[in-house]
């Protein structure tokens, strides 16, 4: 994603994200917030005025329980009112920001492309989601009312002291830069840890999912000692990391209460002179002692505050990099409907400098039978991709019906389109809303759809029915059954061309033949795109493809092959014997 | 089948009846060696909290016995002393914050630990039944909320204590009768404490849940996310996890308002008590039993009483958020592997390598996939297993590698029970290529190595050696940069034909006695599948292939078709009878 960044000219780089900025929308609930933390707080230091006026009265003589009882808790019980409604907006404005953020970047991620969420790698988005989310969340509720009112308490109780004896006092206030400095210090060596210990929960993220994906085979292959090997590495390094950390704030925060404390010895000795030389009374010094308190507390309070600033801000960084990634716009308006003729011309894919399809040039005409053959990695499944949009070519164009392929709108497009993964991918949802992965599905077309895959039987056995919840990782769906829910996922679409990647490994030779029987009758105008292992089932398609390391070998009909392409004859060969079975049985 | 779901237990309550020290006991054992740690720590926190207290008595007896009466020679002599304290408070601050928040940090390693170990011994059937967004919650995030409590807040939390205890024990001491006046209300706290936390514990409880919900929803979203967008259905991924966040908006709302009322309860009790110090402390002045010196220190160590209280309210709806955190992970920790080793019983007199007694198998009682099958399979034959989809055929194969027990019924390996057999034996005798082929990242060499102890210290050369051994090393120069070529667990960046070649080495090299393929070659190209049963041919005589497939001129060479369907394994003749079987059976399942 740099490398993205990178290559926008520099006017255009957004500028380093200010964590505060994510506070703006929400201007009137932070207002109120602050407003409630200060009068809470302003009315907080009522109280030792309070007091020290109930001494001084008594020393005088003039001293009533009646003032004093009504004052006081006239105070306490506003600063209690004061402190739950400030409490309450506080969880709604963080929260608030939470949820909106989260929505955001969900909806930004929702609108990537296929390759990006890839390249981003799922488990950072999913770090970005939650953890560096809920870090912001942090930054909301603890720090934005504390901050406010630390710094409010701080300057208040200043000018307080600065009123009773402003000597004393800015003797006592030097403590402030001096606290202030060794802070900035030791956030500036701290961001880079926190940017660390966050990509260090991506990892611990990445190693747990890859275990729980991976459960089956760690199973049967006894690895358990080396998966928690693996986790023990990174959730060490996350340890000594953390320990890190640990150690500037253990150094810091005895620090800031030493100053502190020094500051009540200036009080003591300094302001003890004063009483002692009748300069200044008694209940003066025990204020000016509450006061020192009042502004100790929120001085360590701001400490805290900026470990959650300093951690938010590296969070935000994170999930602004996502947010600020461009987006590719969908520009095309062409909604026509499909015929189902598709053209490659000169197309070249390449993964780094790994290329991937070579100069493809190949035309498909509308309702035919199209198959594509040839050994692993030969680039049949990018060949589909780039046919869907998930996968763009790094030089040529793709037409379907020799308009371009950019220049159509997706939604209308894709809908015509559909796509049988190689790889079952399931949703943790009710069958009926795995094959109807579309709100435009129709009974009739689901019905329609699930009849064609053959899957009736196997719903119809199912006590639930449609309504059960199956998942990908469950163990209620078979390989091909999975299959054959995917290929009604594609059918209910009722799509005009419909691309199967490797439909036949997973499902046996007679469900096979019925469902393509099925196919063509149910769905007559289709056009079909087919990778497949299995000569027999295609041999009397319009046109076969061979593949071969990205590039196309040879492309006709099965006769025309037998006679031309050697790599044909020999994939014909390796699947003679069995044909022969086959054919003899039929 | 174990009931391993985390979010539907019956056992629910039980987590819930344990108590706050019974928790905490718990947490202590999961810490061990910290224990020693923990307790200089606290050594030192007691330190500290003491010497915090004393400074606010040493600067009132300076005042009282000095400032009132103007001795300033008294004044200096006592700020001498007390920079001393702040001096040692400076030290044993950073002693105590230092050792804490590594017991913190190395407690949280524990417990991660811990909880992944837990994961790893689960059976298959645990993964089944939880959503991997919703353990990796558990495990990165209500751990973490353990830590926090442990690392920021259990520090103070005791000093906290501490302090209040000191501070409770000065005010008693210097007068009896205003010390039991100021403490009076904490009485207040403790009764609302007591009251309240058990609700909050169950909203932040519900609230992890529902973060849980949340990262499951990410989790499936991201990773199923080429049919999101082939399919069109950008909004069904911004509709699902607006439906998770909104449900985690409001459960932490209410979780959130529920940890902050603490606050404003105890602040408004601690005014309380400083007005009974100030009322009744006058009272007594007034009554001649007290001073006015002592007074304004006795109301510095109300706030050193009612401060840490403070603290402690804010603390306690962290202690409230570590506690729900842990249930959800002791959740995890309570769970038993259901597929222990069983001691050895009496070995049947079976010569086979495996038998089938009578096993019956469901994976939802009722539902039988398997029925009181029985069958042999002998030493350095090749099986072949066909059937329908949906016919049981993966379920088989998946209790000869036991990752599930049958239901009832035996399955014997070398004629022992195979439950009596430890799991390092037996996944050394079988292989077994599972239908989803399973990558690491990492590169190739890494994920041919998997979970493969044998070969691990060879270097590059001799790898290739042990590969040509068995003719594997004609594969690996199908791959780009050979052993280096980097590997992507999600395996976008590799077809699904070369991750399936990656899982046959993988499996091959380890040389097992029983090989069991199932559709392991399903989408590799039948010229090199040719090249893969030529290397299976020619593996020792004595090794015993399982056959798992639909294309038939994979199970040619077999010699015994097994045909596997509603529930039944039955042996087919021949070849032909086996097709016949495919073509004409009425499908039942």
């Amino acid at each position: 994603m740099n490398k993205k960044e990178d290559s926008l000219p520099s006017d255009k780089r957004p500028k380093k994200p200010n964590i505060f900025s994510v506070l703006s929308p929400y201007k009137p609930m932070i207002f109120l917030l602050i407003l409630f933390a200060l009068l809470s707080n302003g009315v907080n230091l009522i109280i030792p005025q309070i007091i020290s006026h109930a001494i001084d009265d008594f020393s005088l003589g003039e001293f009533s329980y009646r003032k004093l009882i009504i004052e006081f808790l006239a105070a306490s019980i506003v600063i209690f009112l004061f402190t739950i409604l400030q409490s309450i907006i506080q969880t709604y404005t963080s929260e608030k920001v939470a949820r909106d953020l989260r929505t955001q970047l969900s909806a930004k991620i929702s609108r990537q492309s296929f390759s990006f969420i890839q390249q981003a790698n799922p488990n950072k988005l999913l770090t970005n989601l939650t953890s560096d989310i809920d870090s912001i969340k942090m930054f909301v509720s603890m720090g934005v009312v504390s901050l406010a009112s630390s710094v409010f308490v701080v300057i208040a109780a200043s000018i307080l002291l600065i009123t009773i004896d402003w000597k004393l006092a800015l003797t006592i206030l030097t403590i402030i830069p001096i606290i202030s400095g060794a802070f900035a210090i030791v956030f500036r060596k701290l961001q880079p840890l926190f940017k660390r210990s966050r990509e260090v929960i991506d990892r611990l993220n990445k190693v747990i999912n890859e275990s729980i994906l991976g459960a089956a085979l760690i199973r049967v292959l006894n690895a358990h000692t080396m998966e928690y090997n693996k986790f023990l590495d990174v959730n060490t390094e996350a340890r000594n990391l953390g320990i890190s950390i640990l150690r500037f704030f253990a150094t810091l925060i005895p620090i800031v209460v030493f100053v502190g404390n020094m500051a009540s010895l200036i009080i003591l000795a300094l302001g003890g002179h004063y009483v002692i030389q009748g300069r200044m009374s008694l209940g003066d010094f025990a204020a000016f002692s509450s006061y020192l308190t009042l502004l100790i507390f929120p001085i360590m309070v701001i400490g805290f505050i900026s470990n959650f600033i300093a951690q938010a801000s590296v969070a935000y960084g994170r999930i602004s990099e996502v947010m600020n990634a461009p987006e590719t716009a969908d520009t095309g308006t062409i909604d026509n409907e499909l015929k189902g003729n598709m053209e490659f011309k000169n197309v070249n894919v390449q993964f780094g400098n790994k290329p991937v399809l070579k100069n493809i040039s190949l035309q498909i005409q509308a309702h035919t039978l199209t198959a594509i053959i040839g050994p692993t990695a030969a680039g049949k499944t990018q060949l589909l991709y780039l046919l869907t949009g998930l996968l763009k070519p790094t030089t040529g164009d793709i037409f379907f019906d020799d308009t371009e392929l950019s220049l159509f709108n997706k939604e209308r497009f894709q809908h015509q389109i559909g796509f049988v993964f190689q790889d079952s991918v399931i949703f943790n949802l009710s069958l009926r809303e795995n094959i109807a992965f579309n709100e435009t599905v129709t009974d009739e077309l689901m019905n329609k759809a699930i009849e064609t895959a053959e899957l009736q039987d196997f719903i119809g056995s199912l006590p639930d029915g449609l309504e059960t919840i199956v998942s990908e990782r469950g163990n209620s769906l078979s390989g091909g059954q999975k299959q054959r829910i995917m290929l009604a996922r594609a059918l209910a679409l009722n799509p005009k061309i419909l691309l199967l990647d490797d439909f036949t490994a997973r499902v046996d030779n007679q469900t096979e033949k019925k469902i393509l029987e099925n196919i063509r009758q149910n769905y007559p105008d289709l056009t079909l795109l087919s990778v497949t292992q299995k000569i027999a089932s295609v041999q009397h398609y319009n046109q076969i493809v061979v593949m071969e390391e990205g590039e196309i070998l040879a492309v006709g009909t099965h006769e025309y092959l037998l006679e031309n392409s050697t790599e044909y004859v020999q994939i014909f060969n390796s699947q003679r014997s069995t044909n022969e079975i086959e054919t003899t049985e039929d | 089948m174990a009931n391993y779901n985390l979010n539907i237990q019956k056992g629910q309550a039980a987590p819930a009846k344990s108590s706050v020290f019974n928790t905490i006991k718990r947490l202590l054992t999961l810490m061990g060696e910290e224990r020693k740690n923990l307790f200089v720590a606290l050594i030192f926190i007691f330190i500290n909290s003491g010497l915090n207290l004393l400074a606010p008595y040493l600067l009132g007896q300076a005042v009282d016995k000095y400032v009132v009466t103007h001795q300033y020679q008294g004044v200096i002599q006592y700020s001498l002393i007390l920079l001393g304290i702040f001096v040692a408070a400076l030290f044993s601050g950073y002693t105590q914050s230092q050792m804490m928040g590594r017991v913190g940090q190395r407690m949280l390693f524990n417990l991660r630990n811990t909880v992944f170990s837990k994961l790893q011994d689960l059976p298959i059937d645990f993964f089944n039944q939880n959503k991997a967004g919703d353990l990796i919650s558990r495990i990165n995030n209500d751990t973490d909320k353990i830590n926090q409590f442990f690392s920021q807040s259990l520090v103070q939390f005791m000093s906290s204590i501490f302090g209040m205890i000191g501070a409770a024990v000065f005010l008693l001491s210097i007068n009896l009768k205003l010390g039991l006046a100021t403490l009076a209300p904490a009485l207040l706290i403790w009764v609302f404490t007591k009251g309240f936390s058990p609700l909050v514990k169950k909203l932040n409880t519900a609230n992890m849940k529902s973060t849980g919900g949340l990262s499951a929803e990410i989790q499936e979203s991201l990773n199923n996310f080429k049919v999101i967008v082939a399919f069109n259905r950008r909004d069904y991924f911004r509709r699902k996890f607006d439906e998770a966040n909104t449900a985690n908006y409001r459960s932490a709302i209410r979780a959130g308002i529920a940890n902050n009322i603490f606050m404003p309860v105890y602040s408004l009790v601690a005014n309380i008590g400083q007005l009974v110090v100030l009322g009744f402390g006058i009272y007594l002045i007034a009554a001649g039993e007290f001073s006015i010196g002592l007074l304004i220190s006795f109301i510095a160590y109300v706030t050193q009483f009612y401060n840490p209280l403070r603290q402690i309210a804010a603390l306690w709806a962290n202690f409230q958020v570590a506690l729900a955190g842990w249930d959800r992970i002791s959740q995890i920790l309570v769970l038993e592997n259901n597929l222990q080793q069983q001691a050895a019983t009496q070995t049947e007199k079976k010569s086979a390598l495996i038998s089938f007694i009578d096993v019956t198998f469901a994976y939802v009682p009722g539902k039988n996939i398997l029925n009181k099958v029985s069958f042999d399979l002998e030493r350095g034959k090749t099986y072949a297993f066909v059937g329908p989809t949906g016919g049981g055929k993966t379920t088989t194969a998946s209790l000869i590698a036991r990752l599930y027990d049958p239901t009832s019924g035996t399955v014997l390996l070398n004629g022992a029970d195979i439950r009596t057999i430890s799991d390092s034996q037996r996944t050394a005798k079988i292989g077994f290529i599972l239908q989803e082929p399973v990558l690491f990242t990492g590169n190739l060499r890494d994920n041919i190595l998997y979970g493969n102890q044998c070969f691990s210290n060879l270097n590059d050369e001799e790898l290739m050696r042990e590969l040509n051994e068995v003719g594997l090393d004609g594969l690996i120069e199908r791959f780009e940069n050979g052993f280096d070529t980097p590997i992507n667990a999600s395996g976008d960046n590799i077809s699904l034909g070369q991750r399936q070649i990656i899982a046959f080495i993988r499996a091959v090299i380890r040389r097992p006695d029983l090989l069991i393929l199932d559709e392991a070659t399903a989408n590799i190209d039948t010229v090199t599948e040719q090249l893969l049963d030529d290397i299976l041919r020619k593996l020792p005589r004595s090794t015993t292939r399982i056959i798992i497939a639909h294309r038939l001129n994979t199970i040619e060479n077999a010699d015994e078709i097994f045909f596997v369907n509603s529930g039944t394994v039955t042996r087919a003749g021949s070849l032909s009878d086996a097709v016949s079987l495919l073509l004409n059976d009425k499908r039942e399942s």
